[in-house]
This record gives structure tokens, C-alpha cells and sequence, in this order.
């Protein structure tokens, strides 16, 4: 394996769910990784923002803890950021989530409930349809599937963000890059052999 | 498109795999489930008679947090937050949430407004009375009076977001699950239903998504829990036009 990048990545923990999960799958594909509940705890590396619970709940815990502020430099500094599933969520303008929020304002984008007449969530697999060539998805068939559990999709966005859509209903974005900032909606921790590759592809090579 | 899901259901007894009488429980069978690639999902239910939720059962669900890339939701015991959060912490995506709800739904409103709805998954225990009337027991005894669909929206406004409902009568018969059950509490809500109780063969897994607007089927029967039987399921489901992941 080639290293490209010797740092650890930092994954952003502020003590909501399943973090555990996620330092698994990285010890599970070798790629060393340091936990950051506050802002002293960062070395530098590529960060991780994953968050499960709910978007308002979640960006008081970045505000807090002056990490928000943090991600947004970092993202500056051509830092690379995976969001995943609530971490890719707050990378966007905001949601309506129990009420209106601003997110970190990387991308520009609305998340907003799945429509009603869908069973919500939008628990399981499912596939992503890969818009454009890019390195996260290296190495990864088109329509392959995804553990996906979420309520809100990102109603309004830059299309030209968008690498890969998934259709629950109507298609929504499922994957996001644009420069520096990457986002799935989908737990790559839990979507075994595809989801580590994508993991794995990120520290190597976005 | 979202596929149906097959999930193996787990049941472990003083952190043994708890299987039937003509298999020797044995930990190192445990060990074999790495391999189950075609699984969606793994339930992980700790059914000691007491003790639950050990430090020997802890132990397992480590093992799968840190060996399986699927979801994996834990439960048997459940009493507390804190019980809760300690399972997260272990590496559950999802908690399953039964009894300790009767008397305290406001539990699963806590958990939820923490980890998120898509969190929780709360099990029904069902038994039939008669036809299109079910009545949901607690803890395999006690009855509630309280008719499934009823107890499934008090569940469902405290924050539960997938519903997991097991019937009683069919459970270990092999005999194919409950339509009627299934049925009557999936068109009465909007969340995801998993039904467990009944798996016999691959047809049965059929007419439950053929007949039913089911998420997921769940089977407890070992004779389901290796990944070849589990290909040939996919297989069989795909040929009769079910989506399921490859």
C-alpha cells in the first residue's frame, strides 16, 4: 500500500453513536485513525464527520466544542472532509429537521423530510447511480448497493456537486465532491467489501 | 431501488449461541459469521434466563462490531438509557427494544432523541385470538389486552423507527411466517416492518414479500446461517422477481 498521506485521519467523535463502528472499519482496512472530541485533539490528518441522531442536536455538539469552526479552516486549507450520513448532512447550507438549521455551509443544499407516502426512514440497501468518474468511487461498479438509514434528502443542491444519486421515491444525491469536501449519505462502515474500498480510496487517494 | 433486506437473527444464551437441541453450542461457530457476506443485516438477542446483557454477551457484540461491515442491531434486556448507550458503544447501530417499553415508552423517546429514530427497532411479540385479532404478549406470558396495531403507533410516536414483529404461533413451526399478522399491522404504519417467526424454506421468504409490504425477513433457523444457504435464498427470491442485494 502505498502511503500517501502519514498522518492518521481524525475522526470528529462528539458522542453520538456509532463511532465505534467506524474506527473498526478503518482498523479493519489499516488506516490508523485518531478520535477528536475537541478541537486540541486534531493532527492534521484527512477528518472524518460521521454522525448518526439528529442535524440540530449534532451542530450544537460541533458549536460547542468549537469544531465546526474548525472543519470550515481545515476545508480552506485543502484539508480533504468525508461526511457520512449525518456528517455529510451538515456539510450542507441547512435542514428542516424539528426545525430550521444552518449547517457548516461547505455546499450549497437544503435537506428536507422523504415525501410521505414513503416508508421513513429509508432503511436498507440500495443502489448509487455514479454520475461522474471521481476517486472516491475508484475501483467501484455503477448501481452497486449501500446501507442507507436516513429521513431527510437533500431537496435543493448544485448539481455539478453531485457524483452519484439513489432513488427512494424520487433520486436524491447519495455522494458529493466538490475541490476538497466529499459527502455520502450511506454508511461505507456498514456496507462491507464496497464500503471499505470507498474508506480506503479516501485516505489514499482524495 | 431499496431491496428487501434478509436479516439472521441471533439468540445467545450466557454468551453462547443458543441453538437447538441437536447442535452443541460452541463459541468458535460464532467465529464463522465473518464470512456472511450475502447477510443485509445481523440481530444479536441475548436470551439468558439472567444476567443479561453480560459481559460475556458485550464481548460478542464487539466481535461483530469489529468483524462484520453490516448493520447490527442488539437486544434482549434493554432496561435503561444507560443500557442503551453502552450497546452503542459496543459497536450496535440499532438497539431492539420489548418489554421494558410496556410500562415506560418514554424510554424509547430518550434513546431516540439522542441516537435518532433510525436507532431503534422495537420488537412486537404477537398471538393470535382469532381471526384479524391479535393480542401482544409480554415477556412470553403476561397479556396485555393491547392489540399490536395500537402498541406498535404508541412505539412509533415515541421515536422507534423500524418495527419488528414476531408472531408467537409461528416462531420455531417452520411453517412459513404470519401473512395475516404481518399484513394487518404493515398497512396501519409508515416506518419499516420486519417480521420474524416461521422461516421454513425460501418459499415462505417469497410469499411474505410477494404478499406483504414487508422491509425485511428475518430467520432465526439455522439451517439458513451460512452464506451459500443465504445465496441460494438471493437467488430464489431474484428469480421470482424480488429485489434483493447481490
Amino acid at each position: 500500500m502505498p502511503l500517501i498521506n502519514n498522518k492518521p485521519v481524525d475522526i470528529v467523535d462528539v458522542g453520538t453513536g456509532n463511532i465505534a463502528n467506524i474506527c473498526s472499519a478503518f482498523k479493519k482496512v489499516n488506516i490508523s485513525y485518531n478520535l477528536c472530541s475537541k478541537v486540541s485533539d486534531f493532527k492534521g490528518g484527512k477528518i472524518i464527520l460521521p454522525g448518526v441522531g439528529a442535524f440540530a442536536d449534532f451542530m450544537d455538539k460541533l458549536k460547542k466544542r468549537n469544531i465546526d469552526n474548525y472543519i470550515i479552516d481545515k476545508s480552506k486549507d485543502n484539508i480533504s472532509i468525508l461526511g457520512i450520513c449525518l456528517g455529510f448532512q451538515v456539510l450542507f447550507s441547512c435542514s428542516t429537521e424539528h426545525k430550521f438549521t444552518k449547517g457548516l455551509n461547505l455546499l450549497k443544499g437544503d435537506f428536507d423530510l422523504i415525501q410521505s407516502n414513503l416508508l421513513i426512514p429509508h432503511v436498507g440497501w440500495n443502489d448509487c447511480e455514479i454520475k461522474k468518474k471521481n476517486d472516491l468511487f475508484k475501483g467501484i461498479n455503477n448501481n452497486s448497493d449501500f446501507y442507507f438509514t436516513h429521513s431527510y434528502i437533500l431537496k435543493k443542491y448544485e448539481v455539478k456537486d453531485i457524483i452519484a444519486f439513489t432513488k427512494y421515491g424520487t433520486k436524491f444525491p447519495s455522494a458529493v465532491k466538490k475541490n476538497n469536501i466529499y459527502g455520502v449519505q450511506f454508511h461505507p462502515e456498514k456496507s462491507q467489501d464496497k464500503g471499505l474500498l470507498i474508506l480506503k480510496n479516501f485516505y489514499e487517494i482524495c | 431501488m431499496l431491496k428487501k433486506r434478509l436479516i439472521l437473527v441471533l439468540t445467545f444464551n450466557d454468551g453462547v449461541l443458543f441453538r437447538t437441541k441437536k447442535f452443541i453450542a460452541d463459541y468458535r461457530y460464532t467465529k464463522n459469521f465473518i464470512d456472511l457476506w450475502s447477510a443485509d443485516e445481523i440481530i444479536l438477542l441475548d436470551i439468558s434466563k439472567k444476567n443479561r446483557l453480560s459481559k460475556k454477551f458485550l464481548e460478542i457484540v464487539r466481535f461483530f462490531s469489529l468483524n462484520c461491515f453490516l448493520p447490527i442491531s442488539v437486544g434482549g434486556g434493554i432496561r435503561s438509557f444507560k443500557d442503551a448507550v453502552n450497546l452503542f458503544q459496543q459497536g450496535a447501530d440499532k438497539i431492539v427494544l420489548n418489554y421494558s417499553t410496556y410500562r415506560n415508552p418514554d424510554l424509547i423517546r430518550k434513546i431516540s432523541e439522542v441516537f435518532g429514530s433510525q436507532s431503534i427497532i422495537h420488537s412486537i411479540d404477537c398471538r393470535k385470538i382469532k381471526k384479524n385479532k391479535y393480542e401482544v404478549i409480554i415477556n412470553n406470558k403476561l397479556k396485555t389486552n393491547l392489540d399490536p396495531i395500537q402498541w406498535a403507533k404508541i412505539a412509533i410516536q415515541n421515536g422507534c423507527g423500524e418495527l419488528l414483529i414476531n408472531s408467537i404461533d409461528n416462531d420455531g413451526s417452520l411453517l412459513g411466517y404470519d401473512l395475516e399478522l404481518n399484513n394487518l399491522i404493515v398497512k396501519n404504519v409508515n416506518i419499516p416492518c420486519l417480521a420474524l417467526g416461521g422461516a421454513g424454506n425460501w418459499n415462505h421468504i417469497l410469499q411474505l414479500f410477494k404478499n406483504t409490504n414487508i422491509s425485511a425477513a428475518c430467520t432465526q433457523n439455522i439451517y439458513h446461517f451460512t452464506n451459500e444457504s443465504l445465496k441460494s435464498a438471493k437467488e430464489y427470491l431474484k428469480k421470482n422477481k424480488v429485489l434483493v442485494r447481490e
